[in-house]
């Protein structure tokens, strides 16, 4: 009988009903919108450096420090007969070396990044530097990134002047022209970065076989002469920010959190409140406490599984077709996040259970606290209107 | 000998109100014979409501005892108290206090099935007292589609369905014009005639007092006085 009375008290109240269950169904989707974003955000930007840059770690020569240019030309290694052997897809060679652009008579201390043209292990934007020749022609051949390119107001077609050291130290310089401006989505491979052919690079310096690093699929074991730089170390930096961003979002989940649980609760409240004669009505009536706190749990939990239908409903097809559309980040991509123009939301089963469980019991506390009160009070107090305020 | 159903030894009640105490009921005696249709009378404050209250076990003394049928109602527990009003009160309230999202018929039938009885067992006695307070062409209803007239013959029928030996009606007329006054008190008094449930009511209104047998003045707390009408039944 009281699943009878709590099913026909439910859906009689018609609209107050829906409403409160659109409440709480938009509360619903809103969290999972939210918590899905900040995810695919995390993710995309460790997957982004990882797939333009890291890889599975990489072997470097011992000393090396991205962050000290003037120490690029004194780490650089020959290519070791364990990683020689390794196939494209399991390695890319790289080799740093330091330079001046003279974009426009403006000097331009750059980063000159040789990689191997074979390499199918790191997706770069680096197509058109394939099409020359291993040997160099008269202008050397580079991509440069959008930010770069803005940066030092370059575009494709463009020539201009690189000027560097060669392995015994003797200045060099000559034209390069800019075959393409790609999209290198990492910015620590696009700002101040210009991409050559490893092949030229070498060639450039004099360094034939020689690597800054290998970066490569996975860990092949110790190699003398070479560190071993596994991804946590070189991510190190992105990492700490993101453990800063999770720290962040834990903060943000439990503010939608407590948004959420305010709204539904606010919603489930208010709905008992205006019950308050109802319930004293009951009592009146002779029905006993526990069982009126039974009925109105109930009616709570019909209006959390009703929620999560909704929210089911309206939800998945909200968030298929996001999906495919995405959130447009530009400012972060323009900032130091390896982040794309648009993220894509990143849905993670436990944490939708743990949110759609949370709300569900909510809900269901939400009617079964405020009843309880009312019961255990007066019913003079509950018939005036008065037991809670 | 008409037979004690309600007794009131030396009742007080005492409500808090903000740091002070209010006294509604001082020392109250009384006693309530079955079938007996009876009304407390008296301004507001005067402590009418919360008399009623009291008989119904709705709420507890502060002193003094409530005995029904020789039973203390002090010595009940929460759920003694509830089967009480389940069982031996019907209740009717001045806002009515339907339950909104149930028709005529459901609300009429509500106090049946907290006594345990099933719908098909039960259905032709609430269509009967749904006749019998004259909405039967209204019984799909809600409370929203129909007067105060309307709801408070349903919250009689309610109070009246389960055969109860008392019934405690709290201004029943307050929200009622005139005419719809008469009629709930000539109705309630020819159930009262029918059913033989003593009917106490709460009220400062006249009307009310030309119809009743016993009246009980009230004020500030006190009994003023407690007179019998023996024109009260006309």
């Amino acid at each position: 009988m009281n699943w009878d009375i709590a099913r026909k008290n439910f859906y009689r109240q018609g609209l107050r009903a829906f409403l409160n269950v659109l409440v709480t169904a938009l509360s619903i989707i809103a969290l999972i919108f939210m918590l899905s974003l900040l995810n695919g955000f995390q993710a995309q930007s460790t997957r982004n450096l990882v797939t333009t840059d890291i890889g599975g770690g990489h072997y470097r020569s011992p000393g090396f420090d991205i962050l000290a240019p003037t120490e690029w030309e004194d780490h650089t290694l020959i290519v070791p007969d364990q990683l020689m052997h390794l196939s494209d897809q399991e390695k890319a060679e790289v080799l740093v070396q330091q330079g001046q652009l003279y974009p426009n008579r403006r000097l331009y201390p750059v980063q000159i990044r040789g990689i191997s043209m074979e390499q199918m292990l790191l997706q770069l934007p680096l197509d058109n530097l394939k099409k020359f020749r291993k040997e160099i022609d008269d202008v050397i051949p580079a991509v440069v990134g959008v930010k770069m390119a803005r940066k030092a107001h370059l575009k494709k077609g463009d020539t201009l002047t690189l000027k560097w050291r060669d392995k015994s130290g003797a200045v060099d310089a000559r034209d390069i022209f800019i075959v393409d401006v790609g999209d290198m989505i990492n910015p620590r491979i696009d700002d101040g970065v210009v991409w050559l052919r490893l092949d030229h690079l070498r060639s450039m310096t004099d360094r034939k076989n020689e690597v800054s690093w290998v970066a490569v699929k996975n860990y092949v074991g110790p190699i003398n002469e070479f560190d071993f730089q596994p991804v946590e170390n070189l991510m190190a930096d992105l990492l700490a920010l993101l453990s800063q961003d999770r720290r962040n979002s834990k903060i943000l989940w439990s503010i939608l959190m407590i948004l959420v649980c305010t709204s539904v609760f606010n919603t489930q409240v208010l709905n008992i409140f205006k019950r308050q004669k109802e319930i004293g009505t009951l009592m009146a009536l002779g029905m006993d406490s526990n069982r009126i706190v039974r009925i109105f749990t109930l009616e709570g939990a019909l209006a959390a599984i009703w929620a999560l239908l909704v929210a089911f409903i309206l939800g998945v097809p909200f968030f298929i077709w996001y999906q495919g559309v995405g959130f447009d980040v530009t400012h972060l991509s323009e900032a130091s996040f390896p982040v794309r123009e648009t993220i894509f939301p990143d849905y993670q089963p436990l944490e939708i259970f743990y949110s759609l469980t949370i709300v569900f019991v909510l809900v269901v506390l939400a009617a079964w606290l405020p009843v309880r009160k009312i019961t255990r009070l007066d019913p003079t107090l509950a018939l005036r209107g008065r037991a809670i305020k | 000998m008409e037979k004690k159903l309600i007794r009131l030894d030396r009742v007080s009640k005492v409500f808090k109100v903000g740091e002070d105490n209010f006294t509604a009921l001082h020392d109250v005696s009384l006693e309530i014979e079955s079938g007996s249709f009876m009304s407390f009378v008296g301004p507001s404050g005067s402590g009418k409501t919360t008399l009623l209250n009291l008989i119904g076990g709705l709420d507890v003394p502060t002193r003094g005892n409530i005995f029904f049928k020789e039973s203390g109602l002090s010595s009940m527990s929460r759920q003694q108290m509830a089967q009480y009003r389940r069982e031996n009160i019907g209740f009717i309230f001045q806002t009515y206090n339907l339950l909104p999202v149930y028709s005529v018929y459901e609300n009429v039938l509500f106090p049946l099935l907290l006594n345990g009885l099933k719908e098909k067992e039960v259905r032709d006695r609430v269509m009967d007292i749904v006749a019998k307070v004259g909405l039967s062409d209204q019984y799909k209803k809600r409370p929203s589609q129909l007067s105060g007239g309307q709801c408070q013959r349903v919250a009689i029928a309610r109070a009246l369905v389960k055969d109860p030996p008392l019934i405690l009606a709290d201004e029943p007329t307050a929200n009622l014009d005139t005419e719809n006054s008469l009629q709930i008190l000539e109705l309630m008094r020819d159930l009262n005639r029918q059913f033989k449930a003593a009917v106490v009511f709460s009220t400062h209104d006249e009307k009310v007092t030309r119809y009743v047998r016993r009246e009980v003045n009230l004020e500030d707390g006190r009994i003023l006085s407690d007179k019998n009408h023996l024109n009260g039944d006309s």
